[in-house]
C-alpha cells in the first residue's frame, strides 16, 4: 500500500511538471520564433524486493517541436523569416554559438545586430556590427548590404552575411538560456542553400488546440492519481478495521 | 505555496495584457499625424533544469533526455515600426510631409531639440513657424508680415512673396535630421521623439540629400497604423489571454480536486 501511494505521488509530480510545460507553451503562443516543448513520461523500474511490477514515472523532454510557425508579413526591413529548417546563429550569454528561429533583428547603440531578445547575431566572422548607414537591406541569402551615410544609393555595399546553419543530422536541444545548442557543444555547419524572407516574421509554432487538449488530459490524469490515493486510503482503513480487537 | 503551472500562466496573462495596451495605443492613434505604430516584443523566460540529460535514472541506466521546464514569457520591450505612413494632400501651405527617412527638428522649452514626423505647422502672431503645440521649428523660420504664397521646396527651402517685391524672397531652410538607428529614438508623447544613446547623433541637412527624405508641401503623413492588422492582433491577443486564464482555471481545479478528495 505504501508503495502504491508513492507511485501515485511521483506520477502527480510528473503531471504537474507537464502542466507547467503546457502553460509555458501557452504563455509563449505569441513569442516570435518560439518552438513548443514536448513532454513525455518515461517509466523508471525500481529493482528490489517483491514483484517487478513497480515502475514510477518521470517526465522528460525529448526535444522541441521543430515544425515551422506561421509567417506574418510586417514590412520592417530588419525582420526576417527563415525559410526551411535552417537556423540563425547567435551568441549565447556564455559566449558559445547557439541557434534560434527568431528573426526580429535590431541595432544597438554601437551598431551591433541583435535578435529581439538581445542575443548578438553571428555572421561568418563573428558578431555582426554595422557601420552607420542610410539604409540597411538583408538579401534572400542572408547577406547584409548598406548604403553608407552620404553614399550613392545605387551602390549598396555588402558588409556581412548572416550565418544560417543547417540542423539536419545534428542533435540540438534548448538550454536554460532559451536558445538551441548542439548537445555536445559543437557548431552547426553553414547552410549555403538557406534563405530568408525579409519584412516578415515567423511566429510561435505552439498549436493552441493541441495545448488545450493536452491541458485537459493532464488535469484528468491528475484526478485519476488522486483517486488512486483515496483508494489506497480506503484499503488502509479497511485493513485496519479488520485487525481491530473486538470490544 | 508557489505552483509552477499557475505562475507560468500568470506571466502569459501579464504579457498579453501589456500587448493589448500597445494595440490600444496604436488604435487610439490611428488618426495622429506622423504616428508610428509600436510592436510588443515577447521573449521566453529562462528554463529551469529539473533533470540533466545523462543523470542516473536508476543504478544501471541514465536519462537519455532531460527535463527543463520553462518559466513563461515576458515583454522584452516595444519596438517602433518606422514604415512610411500614407501621405494625404491637404492643400495647406504650412503642412509638410517627409517622403522617406528623416525627422523635423523642434526646440523644446528647455532648449534641447526633439524630433517629429508630424509636419502640421502653424505661424505665431510674430510669424514664427511652430508646431501645433507652439514649439519653434529648428532652424528658426521667420515669415515677415504681409508675406504671401509661402513655398517650401522638396529640399526644405522656404520662400515667400513679400509685399512690394516681384521676386520671391528666400526665408531660410527647414533641415531634416536622420539617425543611424531611428528605432532607438525615445517617444516623448505629443508626436515628439528624443535622441538617445541607441539612436546615435542626428545627421542634419537638406531634404533629399544623403538618404534623407524629400519634403512635400501641402501634404501630411498620416499614421502608419493599419486598422485591420491591429484588429487581427487584438483578436489573437484576446484568445491567447483566454487560453492562459483557462490554464489557471484547470490547474486550480486540479489542486481543488486533490484538496477535496484527500
Amino acid at each position: 500500500m505504501d508503495k502504491m501511494v508513492h507511485t501515485s505521488l511521483r506520477a502527480m509530480q510528473g503531471i504537474m511538471d507537464r502542466q507547467t510545460a503546457i502553460a509555458h507553451n501557452m504563455a509563449n503562443a505569441d513569442t516570435t520564433g518560439f518552438r513548443a516543448e514536448i513532454v513525455t513520461a518515461q517509466s523508471l523500474y525500481l529493482s528490489g524486493d517483491g514483484l517487478d511490477s513497480r515502475a514510477t514515472t518521470s517526465e522528460v523532454m525529448p526535444g522541441a517541436d521543430m515544425n515551422a510557425g506561421a509567417v506574418k508579413s510586417t514590412g520592417r526591413p530588419l525582420d526576417i523569416a527563415i525559410n526551411g529548417d535552417a537556423m540563425l546563429a547567435v551568441q549565447a550569454p556564455d559566449g558559445n554559438e547557439a541557434y534560434t528561429r527568431r528573426g526580429d533583428l535590431m541595432l544597438t547603440e554601437s551598431g551591433l545586430l541583435t535578435t529581439g531578445d538581445g542575443h548578438p547575431v553571428l555572421g561568418e566572422g563573428g558578431p555582426v556590427t554595422l557601420p552607420p548607414a542610410d539604409k540597411i537591406t538583408i538579401a534572400k541569402d542572408g547577406s547584409i548590404s548598406i548604403i553608407p551615410i552620404g553614399g550613392d544609393p545605387n551602390q549598396p555595399q555588402q558588409v556581412a552575411r548572416l550565418k544560417l546553419a543547417s540542423p539536419v543530422g545534428s542533435d540540438i536541444a534548448k538550454r536554460n538560456d532559451t536558445l538551441f545548442h548542439v548537445k555536445d557543444d559543437g557548431v552547426l555547419p553553414s547552410d549555403p542553400d538557406a534563405s530568408v524572407t525579409t519584412g516578415a516574421l515567423e511566429g510561435s509554432n505552439v498549436n493552441m488546440t493541441q495545448a488545450l487538449v493536452d491541458m485537459i488530459e493532464a488535469s484528468r490524469s491528475w484526478e485519476t492519481q488522486v483517486k488512486l490515493l483515496t483508494t489506497a486510503q480506503q484499503l488502509d482503513e479497511g485493513g485496519a478495521s479488520i485487525m481491530q480487537m473486538p470490544r | 505555496m508557489s505552483n509552477g503551472a499557475l505562475q507560468v500562466a500568470r506571466t502569459g496573462l501579464d504579457a498579453q495584457n501589456t500587448k493589448m495596451r500597445v494595440i490600444a495605443n496604436n488604435l487610439a492613434n490611428v488618426n495622429t499625424t506622423g504616428f508610428k505604430r509600436d510592436r510588443a516584443n515577447f521573449e521566453t523566460l529562462a528554463y529551469q533544469q529539473r533533470i540533466m540529460p545523462g543523470a542516473q535514472s536508476d543504478a544501471a541506466n541514465k536519462f537519455a533526455t532531460g527535463l527543463a521546464l520553462g518559466t513563461g514569457v515576458q515583454v522584452a520591450g516595444t519596438m517602433r515600426i518606422d514604415t512610411q505612413g500614407s501621405v494625404q494632400t491637404t492643400g495647406n501651405a504650412l503642412d509638410l510631409a517627409i517622403e522617406g527617412p528623416g525627422y523635423f527638428q523642434v526646440e523644446l522649452p528647455d532648449g534641447t531639440n526633439a524630433y517629429t514626423r508630424a509636419g502640421n505647422f502653424n505661424l505665431t502672431a510674430e510669424g514664427q513657424l511652430v508646431t501645433p503645440d507652439g514649439l519653434p521649428v529648428v532652424p528658426n523660420i521667420q515669415v515677415p508680415e504681409g508675406a504671401t504664397s509661402i513655398t517650401i521646396g522638396a529640399d526644405g527651402t522656404v520662400s515667400a512673396s513679400l509685399a512690394g517685391q516681384t521676386e520671391a524672397t528666400e526665408l531660410g531652410r527647414i533641415e531634416i535630421a536622420n539617425f543611424v538607428n531611428p528605432s532607438g529614438l525615445r517617444s516623448l508623447g505629443n508626436n515628439l521623439l528624443a535622441e538617445t544613446g541607441a539612436s546615435g547623433a542626428p545627421v542634419v541637412g537638406a531634404g533629399g540629400e544623403e538618404g534623407r527624405g524629400l519634403l512635400r508641401q501641402g501634404s501630411l503623413e498620416g499614421s502608419n497604423v493599419n486598422i485591420v492588422e491591429e484588429l487581427v492582433d487584438m483578436i489573437e491577443t484576446q484568445r491567447a489571454y483566454e487560453v492562459n486564464s483557462k490554464m489557471i482555471q484547470a490547474t486550480d481545479e486540479m489542486l481543488q480536486f486533490a484538496n477535496q478528495q484527500l
